[in-house]
């Protein structure tokens, strides 16, 4: 796709502003970005950590939405699951994003609850007709709920169900049309999945509608001989830049995020990954390339 | 190949997977416990040249507990240290039985593991243990409790005498009383440190468990100074506080005492600042 389309595209869901290069906030870096404000466009944090009362985890996210755009990323929405919407949290999310004034907010498709318990996991999802009309009324009802659009993510898997009868760029595709939802795009996720399940990557990004993709996240993963896991314990393998390259070169200039969450570096090193991919989209699409520059 | 089987539907797929995923001797057992082969897993989840299909599922078997575990290891640091790392690998195992999370929260999947082990076997090797993960439950909880505006020594000072007397005092809401049968605090540092051997005596205390800033601290509570912090959890006057005190020091020594007290409190942060 050429700039010109892309630009066609992004009429679409003109809400999801481009923020630049951000970081996911993890607490060994709160104390740092508190008191340096380091150059990094926008955090993204886990919706979960923050729907405290009170005490640090509140007090850092106020003062780093004083000074950057902040994204709350979920992972415990459970939109694939049979289990009815889990009311408690979406009031906390709802409150959580009224306090923050995120610029968007993000979970999985995945379920990761069954029966009024949680796994803590993203469990995926057969890629049915039925768990896509299933999905979508959700992700729809959640919409509603919180009064604005929301972006999907695709997770890392380590299995595929017998009955999936369509791939899952398709099935993605269809839910942001039937629920009218974004997408956030793991680069990573894509890697790993394509690797254990033996897809091509690209098919992946191809499949996907240009318009609806508004953030990207990248991160590193584990190889465990017999599969990949996505571990986010690893810088980005080159697999992944590579692939992040692609998807630039389809999607033009989305947000993006690196994110870490084990065996977590300094601060510095995690900005200096973020750069690179910031280089990396400043080659493809000839765009200033120096992260914090895009809010000061 | 797996036996050709009408596909599940969403739900019972999502039974199926959620009872293998969160058995406790792993997929592979469960599904055996249930009479069925691994070739008739492949009806539900596809086989790969490198995996087989209870391989696959087992991959988020593994995820499923030893995320919890590590969690729950990192919250229950001392607990840990007492009682070693191959035991509280079977207390999670068992705790994961009995109190399946239910909460969004990664952070809430620990919280009823002090209740739990007060009933379990490891509780009479390790009597202290309960009371230590009830502790080290509490510090998590206030660590992130509610924040409440503190009054402070010198806002106090600057009052009239007729307005300290009558100062109503309340209790900041992160904030906790409790009871143990063990001398908890002075080993909570070391066991902190990963000591195992850090011995924990057998006198019972009571601990005030509280957050000042971004701290959360305990410390013993003197035997006069208990029956005043129940007051003020509620909220208290400082003249009734006084009049309490009488009950157990000399009455000519009771103001001294309560503004002992009190200072103490203040300095702490332990007193919510007024509207």
């Amino acid at each position: 796709m050429s700039a010109g389309e892309v630009l066609a595209h992004d009429t679409v869901m003109q809400e999801f502003a481009f923020l630049g290069h951000g970081i996911g906030l993890r607490p060994p870096h709160y104390a740092e970005v508190v008191a340096d404000r380091p150059a990094v466009d926008w955090f993204e944090v886990i919706t979960e950590n923050f729907m405290v009362a009170g005490g640090n985890p509140r007090r850092v996210l106020r003062r780093v939405r004083e000074s950057y755009p902040v994204v709350l990323h979920g992972v415990s929405l459970s939109l694939g699951s049979v289990d009815p919407l889990d009311e408690q949290y979406l009031k906390n999310l709802s409150g959580l994003a009224e306090e923050t004034e995120p610029a968007w907010i993000s979970d999985h498709l995945c379920w990761s609850s069954y029966g009024g318990h949680t796994g803590h996991d993203l469990w995926p999802l057969p890629l049915t007709e039925e768990a896509l009309d299933h999905v979508a009324r959700r992700v729809q009802a959640v919409q509603e709920r919180l009064g604005r659009r929301i972006l999907i993510e695709n997770v890392s898997s380590y299995l595929e169900y017998a009955h999936s009868s369509m791939p899952e760029w398709e099935f993605l595709s269809a839910l942001t049309e039937r629920s009218d939802c974004g997408l956030l795009l793991d680069v990573n996720n894509i890697f790993v999945s394509a690797h254990n399940h033996g897809f091509d990557p690209a098919s992946f990004l191809a499949g996907v509608p240009a318009d609806r993709v508004k953030q990207i996240h990248l991160a590193g993963h584990r190889d465990e001989g017999t599969h990949l896991l996505d571990t986010h314990d690893h810088p980005v393998c080159a697999g992944v830049w590579s692939l992040y390259r692609e998807a630039i070169r389809r999607f033009g200039r989305v947000s993006t995020l690196l994110e870490r969450d084990d065996d977590i570096p300094p601060l510095s090193q995690v900005m200096a990954e973020s750069r690179q991919a910031a280089t990396i989209m400043a080659e493809v699409t000839n765009a200033d390339a120096e992260p914090g520059a895009a809010h000061g | 190949m797996g036996e050709r089987r009408a596909p599940l539907a969403l739900a019972d797929l999502q039974a199926t997977l959620y009872d293998l995923i969160t058995a406790p001797e792993g997929a592979t057992t469960r599904w055996a416990e249930l009479g069925r082969g691994p070739s008739e897993l492949e009806s539900i989840v596809k086989p790969g040249a490198r995996l087989s299909a209870l391989e696959r599922v087992e991959i988020y078997a593994d995820m499923y507990f030893y995320r919890i575990r590590d969690v729950l290891q990192d919250e229950y640091k001392r607990l840990v240290a007492i009682v070693g790392s191959d035991a509280f690998h079977n207390l999670v195992t068992d705790y994961l039985i009995a109190c399946r999370p239910s909460n969004a929260s990664l952070r809430e999947a620990g919280a009823r593991l002090p209740a739990f082990l007060t009933k379990h076997p490891l509780a009479e090797r390790h009597p202290p243990a309960p009371d230590l993960a009830r502790l080290e439950r509490l510090h998590l909880d206030l660590y992130d409790g509610p924040d409440t505006d503190t009054l402070t020594l010198d806002e106090v000072r600057a009052l009239p005498p007729d307005a300290i007397s009558a100062l109503h005092l309340q209790a900041i809401p992160s904030h906790a009383v409790v009871q143990s049968g063990f001398t908890l605090s002075a080993s909570w540092h070391a066991l902190g440190a990963g000591e195992a051997q850090a011995p924990i005596g057998a006198t019972p205390e009571t601990l005030l468990v509280w957050r000042q800033g971004l701290e959360v601290n305990h410390r013993p509570v003197d035997v006069d100074e208990e029956p005043l912090l129940s007051m003020v959890r509620t909220g208290a006057r400082l003249d009734q506080l006084c009049e309490r005190l009488i009950e157990s020091v000399p009455e000519e020594r009771a103001t001294e005492r309560a503004f002992q007290i009190v200072g103490r409190w203040l300095a702490d942060g332990l007193i919510a600042a007024h509207g």
